[in-house]
């Protein structure tokens, strides 16, 4: 009993990794875009480079879309590449001065490492999840997490603890997170041409 | 703030590091695979329902080596079964499992031939005292686990946030994750080191479930309207020796109440063979003192 009523020091370190937690989430939140799909379904994206969002390419099936930014700003979106075996897209925006994400190469991760998932679950716009990296990328394309995802989730950012996107987020498997990794979203935009300055 | 959490993430991928030196793959284990850990030096324990009928088992070392792993013993009770690992090294932490706190943070590691290490995390969720698992094994702490349980990770470690190990992962009741803590594995795994198998009690018995009207359990004094009635009784077993006869009614066994077959799981611990137990029963309807020697059941 005497555990309850004295102050437990390592108290302190949860409520720290609760704020480190959300002040990541803000900064995901401002490089993520919500896409609407035509059905009234709810896809994600990442602001990549200014003027340009990767989403996967199952979020987007039509050659225009309707891009919404974290502040609420909507902006038409113009197809610009997209390849259904990678499960990726890429979107032309027309918005500059944009939040860019920070790219990290998802063959660094160690198994373990915390990874945050920022999407739009039908339940929630700009919701976050925080979980690990299940096993190293090694070459494999897509990257496994222990985090709890949604169909919402799709096309948005999988990052690192410090809120560098490791991935896209694109589908469940077996109650595990999977994400395009970031190596394999670079590789698609430089096969596909899509232009350095969009 | 967020060093905070890249020290946090750091930590957890240290832990999983330093668990899987001692995590290894069995891929002919379960459909598609399982882990299991190095426990001692030379000595490995995985998920014994995984390596069913395999007198022996390929492994892959956390070096990457593949080698051939004889299986030393089993035990289907506690799900536990010991390989012969030549050239594994020990280098396994065990913590005290009494030591664990609700709330404390859980990794489950395990690895797979092609994909190397994996793990997923989560959290002590509750700590209860000891249970017996369907087949009877006493284990000695419930430790519920709030862990997503992944393709192959029976037989691993669940390890703590330092990559100390807690206990073997195994598959529990509805997709959970259940835990045999490391005093059970010890315990196990000296039993089945020594004699390839656990030991367990035995009386010769068959039973059957039945009641008593109420007023006949209140005129002989017992505590529930409930005891097993038996049914068979083999020849020259324990049951037979101490004098048990069909169509007696077991109603205590060392003093506390029988509501079922179960009932008679802790007197048949293996701790229990070669000593004497008092079994109260019913017997054309007046209360009956017997005493048995516990048995030791035979090998199939």
């Amino acid at each position: 009993m005497t555990r309850a009523t004295t102050l437990n020091p390592e108290a302190s370190s949860g409520i720290s990794i609760g704020y480190s937690v959300s002040s990541v989430a803000d900064w995901l939140r401002r490089i993520a875009v919500c896409i609407r799909g035509p059905r009234g379904t709810r896809g994600s994206g990442v602001i990549w480079r200014d003027g340009l969002v990767v989403t996967n390419a199952h979020v987007a099936v039509g050659k225009m879309h309707e891009i919404e930014f974290f502040d609420d700003r909507k902006v038409r979106g113009k197809l610009v590449a997209r390849d259904a075996d990678t499960d990726l897209a890429a979107i032309a925006v027309d918005a500059v001065g944009l939040a860019t994400a920070a790219i990290r190469s998802a063959r660094e991760l160690r198994a373990g490492e915390m990874v945050i998932a920022v999407g739009n679950p039908w339940d929630g716009e700009g919701a976050v999840s925080a979980g690990i990296l299940h096993r190293a990328a090694g070459k494999q394309p897509v990257i496994f997490a222990d985090i709890r995802l949604a169909p919402g989730n799709s096309g948005g950012p999988l990052a690192d603890a410090q809120g560098n996107v490791v991935g896209i987020n694109c589908a469940i498997f077996r109650g595990l997170g999977c994400a395009v990794t970031s190596d394999a979203v670079q590789e698609f935009l430089s096969r596909s041409g899509v232009p350095e300055a969009a | 703030m967020p060093g905070f959490l890249v020290d946090f993430s750091n930590e957890l991928a240290n832990a999983v590091e330093r668990a899987g030196a001692s995590v290894i793959s069995v891929p002919e284990g379960g459909r598609e695979g399982v882990s299991g850990t190095i426990w001692r030096e030379g000595v490995a324990i995985t998920a014994e329902h995984t390596i069913h009928g395999l007198d022996e088992v390929t492994v892959v070392l956390p070096s990457g080596e593949t080698t051939t792993a004889p299986v030393a013993g089993r035990d289907y009770g506690t799900d536990i079964a010991v390989l012969k690992v030549s050239g594994a090294a020990a280098g396994t932490i065990l913590t005290d499992e009494a030591q664990t706190r609700v709330g404390e943070i859980v990794l489950s590691v395990g690895r797979r031939r092609e994909e190397g290490l994996a793990a997923t995390y989560g959290m002590i969720s509750a700590i209860g005292g000891p249970w017996r698992t369907e087949a009877g094994a006493r284990i000695d702490r419930w430790l519920r686990l709030d862990l997503n349980p992944f393709p192959g990770f029976s037989g691993g470690p669940v390890v703590n946030a330092r990559g100390e190990v807690i206990g073997m992962a195994t598959s529990g009741p509805r997709r959970s994750a259940a835990t045999i803590p490391a005093s059970t594995v010890n315990r196990v795994v000296d039993q089945l080191l020594q004699r390839g198998h656990i030991a367990r009690g035995y009386f010769g018995i068959g039973v059957q479930p039945v009641a008593f009207p109420e007023g006949a359990a209140r005129s002989l004094g017992l505590e529930t309207e409930r005891g097993i009635l038996v049914v068979m009784v083999e020849p020259g077993g324990p049951a037979a020796n101490a004098g048990v006869l069909l169509g007696d009614i077991v109603v205590r066994i060392d003093g506390s109440a029988v509501r079922g077959a179960h009932s008679l799981q802790p007197a048949l611990d293996s701790d229990k063979i070669g000593h004497s137990a008092v079994v109260d029963l019913v017997r054309g309807g007046k209360l009956v003192q017997l005493n048995m020697v516990v048995g030791e059941r035979p090998q199939k």
